[in-house]
């Protein structure tokens, strides 16, 4: 301890050295921290996905439906428990009051008012779905009212929302459209998760009845998707099979694949993007050991004389070699620091902007925040960084003699 | 020295009251496949309390005899004992410890540690020791007394100038109050009267606190403040 003023004033020597240093290893951080936790937050919801449920859709593309005949022939195929029609509604609140949304063209859309929102089919939907658990009245109610909603705790917190309260949408990618103005909901049920039997469900989700969209539209809608639950995790890979197979020859051809994974090609290629992610950490973290390695050497290099008049003093190269793997390990700490508190923030400007935190919301991550595992990983990884860089300088130190430093002069 | 740093010679020397005795040293350096035999054979002996001059042309080995002495080389063969040691025989982390006990050393360009401030410079040699913070700094501003720098305590060494430098450098080696100061040209770098000045405090080191003193110097000028005067040439040393 009584060294810590020697290695801060140190540091503070060739400053703009040091403050370049520091902030090059907190990009570094920061890009790790920020980075880890997205795929964090990715992982959490690939996490909340069950192995006994598939997803079946067009062959082609998400964009395009499937034939609503379909479910049939597919509840037909063996290993098959039940199936749901569900169609994305991609709807946004109206920028203007609700009592006023009937006035229609008058109307804009507020994109920071987007949540994530699907017309299902909810009987068998809701069965193959324990997660989202809501009590029976008023799952009876939602069942009795074509215009009912069935919205999530986060959902209903956010907006204030209480059963029976109304409200509207517009619907935008794709654009559903009503002749007399915006959909029109109301909350028959609020759905609760268990965070530890389902820690990763988000519940900032409405569903609402298929038929209600499907009649709105004037009965031309098709199904988006099928979800489809399995009575064997096991035969997942068999059943999709005899699923695409039973629409090989048809028109629209079907690609059936687990909800996990059905979730990772909805969020880009989750597994792709892990593997971009982390080689772009890696790389940036190796870049910034060679330049905070540079950095370290220079400094040793610049003070050889220095280091001579300590070991002469008395200093043994041990202790030698510690001041200037603490100096490095601090330049590390603090760049450490600075990147963890700059993706801190970076976590609380997204998820706290109106616009973006919907928009982020709208695809699964508005648990966007920064995990205390990973930022102490980050804060290892710096302390790392920074020994890394700092050890072979130290060592050179270490090793050197004192008559060879001082006749270098 | 005051009450706070006693001198320490008397128990540091050895029975026959030498504080450096140097017996039959051979130093040999090798460059490439070239080896050079700077001391051949060499014998020295100060006794305690002594202040003595090594002169000698460039490349005669008083800087390297000095080194040895001070414990910061070793020799090829032979035998030096400083404050009843033989530096020879310790380890790499002994040695650095018995330095920091008692060898004071004092070199040509100062080397004073520029991001610290006069009196931080003076404690660095504290650090070592097991002194709290107030006792070391109470000893390092004792030390820039001595020096007569007391004024000048909180200025970095650019605030300095070469003689002001040389004397906190001086603070430095004595600070830890060791048994044997060594000196490699102190007056090298700085002018006649800044020389003059430093020369005077080294006097008054050994006159007044008994310090053994060992200095290289090229200036007869300075050998003459110093009580016995060594001339090495080609490795062999001469008595004037």
């Amino acid at each position: 301890m009584k060294f810590a003023p020697f290695v801060l004033k140190h540091l503070r020597r060739n400053w703009i050295r040091t403050l370049s240093t520091v902030i090059a290893m907190s990009v570094c951080i920061f890009l790790f921290c920020t980075l880890q936790t997205v795929l964090a937050s990715i992982n959490d919801m690939l996490a909340s996905t069950s192995a006994n449920r598939l997803i079946s859709r067009n062959a082609v593309s998400l964009v395009f439906s499937l034939p609503l005949s379909y479910q049939s022939r597919i509840s037909a195929i063996p290993g098959v428990k039940r199936v749901a029609t569900t169609a994305w509604f991609g709807g946004s609140l109206p920028a203007k009051k609700e009592g006023k949304a009937d006035e229609g063209a008058d109307t804009t859309t507020d994109w920071s008012k987007f949540f994530p929102n699907m017309a299902v089919e909810a009987e068998p939907y809701f069965a193959m779905y324990p997660e989202f658990e809501i009590p029976p009245d008023q799952y009876r109610a939602f069942l009795g009212d074509l215009k009912g909603a069935v919205i999530g705790r986060k959902l209903a917190s956010k907006y204030n929302w209480k059963i029976g309260d109304h409200f509207f949408l517009e619907s935008f990618i794709p654009p559903y459209r009503k002749k007399d103005g915006p959909f029109e909901f109301t909350v028959q049920a609020i759905f609760d998760t268990d965070p530890v039997k389902h820690p990763n469900t988000d519940s900032n989700l409405m569903l609402f009845h298929f038929k209600y969209l499907y009649e709105a539209t004037g009965r031309t809608l098709a199904a988006g998707t099928y979800n489809i639950e399995i009575a064997d995790a096991s035969q997942a890979g068999a059943v999709s099979k005899a699923i695409d197979a039973a629409f090989e020859n048809s028109d629209a051809q079907t690609h059936t694949e687990t909800e996990q994974a059905f979730t990772a090609s909805f969020i880009s290629m989750a597994g792709n993007l892990a593997f971009l992610l982390n080689s772009i950490g890696l790389a940036v973290s190796f870049t910034i050991l060679l330049v905070t390695a540079n950095t370290m050497s220079m400094a040793v290099r610049e003070r050889r004389t220095e280091i001579a008049v300590l070991k002469t003093l008395g200093f043994s190269s041990l202790q030698v070699m510690g001041l200037i793997v603490t100096e490095a390990v601090l330049l590390g700490a603090l760049g450490g620091g600075l990147g963890i508190g700059g993706s801190q923030g970076l976590m609380w400007f997204l998820t706290s902007t109106p616009g973006i935190k919907d928009m982020l919301a709208g695809i699964g991550l508005s648990e966007l925040h920064l995990k205390p595992l990973i930022g102490a990983l980050g804060f290892s990884v710096s302390l790392a960084l920074g020994l890394g860089a700092g050890f072979v300088p130290a060592l050179n130190a270490y090793r050197a003699r004192i008559t060879d430093m001082l006749r270098t002069v | 020295m005051n009450a706070q740093v006693e001198p320490a010679q008397a128990a540091a020397a050895s029975p026959a009251g030498l504080m450096v005795d140097v017996r039959g040293v051979r130093k040999v350096y090798h460059r490439d496949a070239q080896e050079i035999t700077v001391l051949d054979g060499m014998d020295l002996q100060v006794p305690a309390g002594e202040f003595v001059a090594l002169m000698g042309p460039s490349g005669s080995g008083k800087t390297t005899l000095l080194n040895l002495i001070a414990g910061i080389d070793r020799p090829t063969s032979g035998q030096v004992v400083v404050a009843g040691t033989d530096v020879a025989r310790l380890s790499e982390s002994e040695l650095a410890r018995w330095r920091s006990r008692h060898v004071g050393f004092i070199f040509q360009f100062y080397n004073l540690i520029p991001v610290l401030r006069a009196v931080e410079n003076v404690e660095l040699p504290l650090l070592l020791t097991s002194l709290s913070k107030r006792e070391r700094r109470e000893r390092a501003l004792t030390a820039l007394k001595i020096v007569g720098l007391t004024d000048r305590s909180g200025h970095y060494p650019r605030q300095l100038s070469g003689g002001q430098e040389q004397r906190v450098a001086i603070a430095r080696a004595i600070v830890g109050d060791p048994s044997v100061l060594v000196a490699d040209e102190p007056t090298g770098d700085l002018d006649a009267k800044s020389a003059e000045d430093i020369l005077n405090l080294m006097e008054s080191l050994n006159r007044d606190f008994h310090k053994t003193i060992v200095m290289v110097t090229h200036d007869p000028r300075a050998a003459s403040r110093a009580h016995v005067q060594h001339h090495l040439d080609k490795g062999v040393l001469r008595r004037d």
